[in-house]
């Protein structure tokens, strides 16, 4: 790769950091594995910066890196979770309290993988479908699909809470 | 839709942990002396990557750790002056010591020589203050290019030279006698930069005076030495376990020949591990004292 091109994608890296951390800790709920999350995924990209082939592809690119990334420290960690101190998690998740309470944001956060990511990059990152698409290497229409899935699950939630 | 607004704005304030800038500038350098010498092998940890260590084969089976330093403020020429004297065979010198002071940085510079009073040991005594004098030379000079990347990240990215020069970057290359008794002489040589503790380092050597040679673990708990200390580590992980401490131990993947250690005063090794290498970085470097029956 240009020297120019690594040189943009450290600056484009530095600049956002911020931006991926929110969305790190938007899948991990927890600073320590945030941090990890982003530096692997930085890590990741600056290791395979040779796949980026222009400068336009950066952002999906990268989003790209960083929500596998993210999703795979998750499996990782439930599985983990599950063999040491499954019985902890167990009642975090089945407080019932919480559940009517919970606002969009902790809804969200509870939708399949790949329904939650459409609906974050779009919503919170800002991101057009078509971006999307590319992040997480979906057609439109599946991204459309997933998003239409997502906003009526959250609809649905949201009227149950209502009533 | 206002709720999807609520939720936006609870994302945004997502705090930003002061920690973050450091971690993506550490593989950022990583990244960049990768580059640089591609031919070095790399070791993915855990998702973290450190440049494999490599000096010169004087004495191939010597450990190499590297170590975090934090303070900011030391004042390195105190220790210079003095001159530890190992029984009366082999003693620890400042073989060159310097200071220097830039606008950009301040960078310290101790390097030990062993010096051997029997003559027979002259050979290794050479090969080693070779090795060692190369090892902190090589220190200095990257960690002075690492900052300087640094500056340039950071005055790339919208910081100001006045910023910059609040940062007081300080580099500072200096040595350790860990133990000495009539049999072995432990040396830790250091390298550390105060603003990142990536590429700290902590080289030991262990010598022993009678034979007059560099020992590794199976010369000090013999030719069981693997099995010995493995079962002692995981022993010790699982106790400092019970009491609060965190290890990943399947990151433990046993002591070889080239295990970091050092002789402690007690003569028993002190297996030494990295920074993250077995565990969260909130462990530090744990080290791990190897009493064997027999010795």
């Amino acid at each position: 790769m240009k020297r120019d091109l690594y040189d943009k994608l450290t600056a484009y890296i530095i600049e956002n950091q911020n931006k991926f951390y929110r969305l790190a800790f938007s899948y991990m709920h927890n600073q320590e594995d945030a941090l990890d999350v982003v530096q692997n995924a930085v890590c990741r990209a600056l290791e395979h910066s040779g796949e980026l082939r222009n400068a336009d592809a950066m952002k999906t690119w990268f989003y790209r890196i960083l929500v596998n990334e993210s999703l795979l420290f998750l499996r990782k960690n439930k599985r983990f979770v599950l063999d040491e101190d499954g019985a902890d998690r167990e009642i975090v998740y089945e407080e019932p309290g919480f559940e009517i309470q919970d606002s969009l944001y902790e809804q969200i956060s509870r939708l399949d993988e790949d329904v939650q990511s459409v609906i974050k990059l779009h919503y919170y990152e800002e991101m057009t479908l078509r971006e999307i698409s590319q992040v997480m290497e979906m057609n439109l229409n599946t991204v459309k699909a997933k998003m239409y899935r997502g906003l009526k699950a959250l609809k649905v939630v949201m009227q149950e809470v209502d009533v | 839709m206002n709720q999807m607004e609520n939720a936006k704005k609870r994302y945004e304030s997502i705090p930003i942990p002061d920690e973050l800038s450091e971690r993506v500038m550490q593989e950022i350098r990583r990244a960049d002396m990768r580059r640089k010498t591609e031919r070095k092998p790399v070791i993915n940890r855990r998702g973290w990557r450190r440049i494999a260590r490599g000096v010169s084969a004087a004495a191939a089976s010597l450990a190499v750790v590297f170590m975090v330093m934090l303070n900011t403020n030391t004042v390195f020429a105190e220790t210079v002056s003095t001159i530890p004297v190992i029984g009366t065979v082999a003693r620890v010198l400042t073989f060159r010591s310097y200071e220097k002071e830039t606008t950009d940085m301040k960078i310290a510079v101790d390097i030990p020589s062993i010096e051997m009073v029997n003559e027979d040991f002259s050979g290794l005594e050479k090969s080693v203050n070779e090795e060692i004098h190369a090892l902190c030379e090589e220190y200095a000079r990257e960690a002075e290019e690492r900052a300087m990347e640094y500056r340039q990240a950071f005055l790339d990215t919208g910081g100001t030279e006045e910023q910059w020069a609040a940062h007081n970057i300080e580099i500072k290359v200096w040595y350790e006698v860990k133990s000495q008794t009539d049999q072995y002489l432990s040396l830790a040589v250091m390298g550390a930069e105060n603003w990142t503790s990536a590429y700290s380092e902590t080289r030991y050597y262990n010598f022993d005076l009678k034979e007059g040679k560099i020992i590794t673990l199976k010369d000090v708990l013999g030719e069981n030495y693997a099995q010995i200390a493995d079962e002692s580590i995981r022993n010790q992980m699982q106790e400092r376990t019970a009491e609060g401490a965190m290890f990943w131990p399947e990151e433990f993947k046993g002591v070889t020949e080239d295990t970091s250690f050092y002789m402690n005063e007690s003569g028993n090794p002190v297996v030494f591990f990295e920074k993250y290498e077995i565990a969260p970085g909130s462990e530090g470097t744990p080290e791990f004292e190897i009493v064997s029956g027999e010795n």
